[in-house]
């Protein structure tokens, strides 16, 4: 039984979200046959809480909530995924200039994934910082499909992935309650928690998978001067 | 979905249902007489080879433009029907550059009983479909 999860997603936890998990997974299920996600991971931006428990959520929604943060390096956003009281006891989630190296490979030892995020994108993607320093080690996977990608930057990071052989993973990074499950993962195994994630994401058998709706070409507008 | 706007009642909108999509040209005119109008006379506002200077890629549109051009986005919705636009939240993710198609969209993602109160997501886009400006907004509805 295969399972489809949108890896990236921003609740009103993150500063600059206001959309409700209850909201995102309404929304899903109204959505359902356009995106047909089993669930969500909830990465918020720079901190993981523990004891979050959504599971009155999942049992209403009959969907799977999971919990992982995004953080922010030297070599740009990174999703951590299967965190645990000692990750965030060795990082500071935080910092925003934590090491990238450290990040992958501390967490890897401790039992979890660390994942490059919208490598293409300007600033805080892999791609840029690659032109200015060594590429990292030990990277599994990227974010290849982003659901918040401007023109370019999926591109850029499957040039990414050709080039160093890493795997490729999609996610919404919705922060609106409609943009929720736009680009999601599919794996082969079924997942129904953390632990199964993370080992999956590190051995398992996955692909991105692109729910974007294909857009319609916008008419050649007729500039109207203001005189 | 109300199909009219004088029929929009807080019973009648569904989760789901859609805002827009609107298309237009905005046009640098457009956008200087907004600047002009507003007090906001500068470069970046004005003049593609002054905003170049500034490291922009030609004269951008002021946020406060878009904040207003999105929120006709609801208030075109909203109509005749007596409902209001109470809260607006913005973020602003690329400059908005005149002189392009303009789309704007939204939807419905949530209502709220006890307050008559009515969430939206609502964006600006450009022609690639990238969203410049994105929001929410909140819509209170008379009983």
């Amino acid at each position: 039984m295969s399972t489809t999860l949108d890896l990236h997603s921003h609740s009103e936890a993150s500063e600059d979200s206001r959309a409700p998990l209850e909201a995102y997974l309404n929304w899903l299920k109204l959505r359902s046959t356009e995106r047909p996600v089993d669930g969500i991971v909830l990465t918020e931006h720079r901190q993981f809480n523990q004891n979050a428990d959504y599971r009155a959520l999942e049992d209403k929604f009959g969907m799977l909530v999971l919990k992982a943060s995004e953080v922010e390096t030297d070599y740009g956003h990174v999703l951590v995924f299967g965190v645990t009281e000692e990750m965030t006891r060795r990082f500071d989630f935080a910092n925003v200039r934590l090491p990238a190296q450290e990040v992958i490979d501390e967490i890897a030892r401790m039992g979890g994934a660390a994942i490059p995020c919208h490598p293409g994108r300007p600033n805080v993607g892999l791609c840029e910082h690659y032109t200015k320093k060594p590429p990292l080690e030990n990277v599994i996977a990227v974010e290849v499909l982003n659901g918040g990608s401007r023109k370019g930057e999926d591109e850029r990071s499957e040039a990414l992935v050709q080039q160093y052989g890493y795997r490729a993973i999609g996610g919404s990074d919705s922060h609106l309650v409609s943009l929720i499950g736009l680009c999601a993962t599919r794996f082969d195994a079924e997942i129904r928690t953390t632990e199964d994630l993370v080992r999956e994401l590190r051995g398992g058998a996955y692909e991105p998978v692109d729910f974007r709706p294909r857009r319609k070409p916008v008419p050649q507008a007729i500039a109207v001067e203001v005189k | 979905m109300a199909e009219n706007k004088s029929d929009l009642t807080f019973e009648s909108v569904k989760i789901g249902d859609p805002l827009g999509p609107s298309e237009f040209h905005l046009s640098k005119d457009q956008v200087r007489a907004y600047a002009r109008t507003t007090g906001m006379w500068v470069p970046r506002f004005t003049d593609d080879e002054a905003a170049r200077k500034e490291g922009l890629p030609g004269m951008i549109t002021p946020g406060n433009m878009s904040l207003a051009i999105l929120s006709k986005l609801v208030t075109d919705w909203i109509g005749a029907s007596g409902a209001q636009l109470t809260r607006m939240g913005t973020t602003y993710r690329q400059p908005v550059l005149p002189d392009h198609a303009i789309t704007l969209q939204g939807f419905v993602t949530d209502k709220n009983e006890s307050n008559h109160t009515a969430e939206m997501d609502i964006w600006l886009e450009n022609e690639d479909g990238e969203r410049l400006v994105i929001g929410t907004a909140t819509v209170h509805f008379p009983r």
